[in-house]
């Protein structure tokens, strides 16, 4: 693709990601909708850092996203500090985390890497669980209500979180695009390709990964954040989960199209309103149905093109011109 | 003291029909290289046939044992050939996605099918124990135990003594030079895949008498399968033995140090140790 298009059809979709709240009902469920939306593809894009450019298939990024929830919503609950200040400790804290996680595991690859943040995400559930002096256990934790603002991360409509989203998204992505494109991106990619190679040209692949791995893990924690405020209410079997968060993100990427920039999002634009379809449709039915389709569809994508939406995208437009 | 060896016992039995159930995850894996996320899901899948069979025919889960390994042993063959068959060749990421996947579906499809409650049976023996002295085992517990060691004995003699069993392990040591022996490799997998998951059910018919059965029951024991297989060498069936009886030693002395809900905490944290350390198994590739 040209330059010149791609700089033309972002600015289309912004216009477009810009506008569309505008036309929606400002308390209504479409608007709502495309908040998750916005929200599951900057949690998708992160972990695209560590999944995508590492290559290391982490299943374990809830473990982050609830750090983060949890971290600004005690510190608001319990001090009263404002989630926009609580979002850096929790930042902080989820890079830690995923610190003190790759040091071990790093060096692990594929299957094993990923059955060890699997174990890490459930260490971290069970905990929230367990510590219910700091968490509030099992039961979960609220998120005060307060005079609606931007000072407090609190309002009364949608928009305003759909615009918050959207920034995140942007900030993520575009850490994203900035790695992707810069030395450690460069990288990561030569680890990925092939890592003896690349360690015996002199870089240093586990601190590499590690890097990458810090930065995925503070940004899924900085979105937890946001998810709390989203929310207002939230408990240990939610932001830790394994299905609803550490497997969906993941899902989501790989749908898409996995290390790819624009992957996450069309992965998101997907599955999210067909999953939120699937459950308004079938609500009177018995639960379940809409997971299953949610499951199926996952190992057709996989079975007919394990590089997702994109290259599936790609190959029909590559087969339109020819006849 | 007492409480202890008590606690090792328990863990003993216990840690026998681990073994059992995470055969098949490490056959899979020896077989044809590809980690099962769902395998937990067909233990679920083998405690509903003997539920059923419970329920409508009126035979105990122990005995209802084989007709639950033989249902899940065809879905296992059908699940290969239309799903696992596919990617063999696909890069990692699909394949642990596609049984990710497999995990979804089955599980809800589960929860469509037999509901949400929790299901279980009444047997005679459920609540009886044997007295060695100050020691007691309970009945179900024990039976469960000597159902596992007999399919692991039979699943033994399977692997060493006849030609299938020799051809199999074959394929999962050189499968080029087991095709040019005129071994059909595919044949192999699906085999190996529809008694993996097959065996993974056994397991769940004789736990049911002290368990009770739901849709998402999986979800117990996915980790503590991976445990059981990584702790023994994934790809090892004589190192998951030995890593299902540590398994359940392990959750029942630390049952005793530490309260119920920080039992699995310490399972997670020494599998991420052994990952991290020993990431080829306590007993290394040894086969």
């Amino acid at each position: 693709m040209k330059p010149a298009l791609k700089y033309a059809l972002i600015a289309l979709a912004l216009a477009v990601a810009v506008a569309v709240p505008f036309g929606l009902e400002p308390r209504g469920y479409a608007t709502r909708i495309l908040c998750l939306v916005l929200l599951f593809a900057a949690m998708a894009q992160a972990w695209n850092i560590v999944g995508g450019l590492a290559n290391q298939m982490s299943l374990g990024h809830a473990a982050f996203f609830g750090i983060g929830a949890y971290g600004s919503t005690i510190l608001l609950v319990k001090y009263g500090i404002s989630p926009w200040l609580g979002l850096l400790p929790g930042m902080a804290a989820g890079g830690v985390a995923a610190w003190l996680i790759s040091l071990p595991t790093m060096r692990l690859r594929g299957h094993y890497f990923a059955l060890a943040t699997l174990a890490f995400g459930e260490v971290m559930r069970l905990v929230a669980n367990t510590w219910g002096g700091l968490t509030g256990g099992p039961s979960g934790i609220s998120v005060p209500f307060s005079k609606p603002g931007l000072a407090v991360f609190q309002f009364k409509d949608m928009r305003p979180y759909y615009f918050l989203m959207l920034a995140a998204l942007l900030v993520v992505t575009a850490i994203f695009a900035g790695i992707r494109h810069s030395k450690l991106g460069y990288r990561l990619r030569a680890i990925r390709e092939n890592p003896s190679a690349a360690e015996a040209i002199g870089v240093d692949t586990t601190r590499t990964k590690i890097i990458a791995a810090v930065v995925s893990g503070a940004l899924m924690a900085g979105l937890g954040t946001f998810y709390a405020q989203f929310q207002f209410f939230f408990d240990p079997d939610t932001v830790f989960s394994i299905p609803a968060i550490s497997v969906r993100v993941a899902m989501i990427a790989i749908v898409g199209g996995v290390g790819t920039t624009i992957g996450p999002i069309v992965g998101a634009l997907f599955l999210i309103p067909i999953e939120e379809l699937a459950n308004q449709t079938f609500s009177d039915q018995a639960a379940g149905l809409s997971q299953l389709v949610f499951g199926l569809l996952l190992i057709v994508v996989i079975l007919a093109e394990p590089r997702g939406l994109l290259e599936i995208g790609r190959r029909l437009w590559r087969w339109r011109g020819r006849t | 003291m007492i409480a202890a060896i008590q606690a090792l016992l328990d863990g003993l039995m216990i840690g026998g029909v681990y073994a059992v159930i995470s055969i098949g995850l490490t056959l899979v894996f020896g077989v044809m290289g590809i980690v099962n996320f769902a395998q937990a899901e067909f233990l679920m899948l083998g405690m509903f046939t003997a539920y059923y069979a419970w329920a409508w025919l009126g035979l105990d889960p122990l005995i209802a044992a084989p007709l639950a390994f033989a249902v899940v042993f065809v879905l296992g063959a059908a699940v290969h050939h239309l799903m696992i068959r596919r990617v063999l060749k696909a890069p990692e990421v699909a394949q642990v996605f596609l049984t990710v996947g497999l995990l979804i579906v089955l599980e809800n499809a589960a929860l469509l099918m037999f509901g949400s409650g929790f299901k279980s049976v009444a047997t005679s023996y459920q609540t009886s124990a044997l007295h060695l002295g100050p020691l007691f085992i309970s009945v179900p517990y024990l039976a469960a135990f000597l159902m596992s060691v007999a399919c692991g004995a039979v699943l033994w003699l399977f692997l060493e003594r006849s030609w299938f069993g020799r051809a199999m392990r074959a394929t999962a040591q050189n499968p080029m030079a087991a095709k040019l022996m005129g071994i059909d490799s595919d044949r192999m997998h699906r085999t190996a895949f529809a008694l993996g998951v097959g065996l993974t059910a056994f397991g769940g018919a004789v736990i049911l008498p002290y368990l009770t059965v739901s849709p998402t029951v999986g979800d117990q024991f996915v980790v503590l399968m991976f445990t059981v297989v990584v702790l023994g060498g994934l790809g090892s069936v004589a190192g998951a033995v030995v890593g299902g009886l540590a398994v359940g030693i392990i959750q029942s002395i630390s049952g005793l140090l530490f309260p119920i809900q920080m039992q699995n905490l310490v399972l997670f944290v020494v599998f991420i140790f052994v990952l991290a350390i020993r990431p080829e198994g306590l007993l290394g590739r040894a086969r």
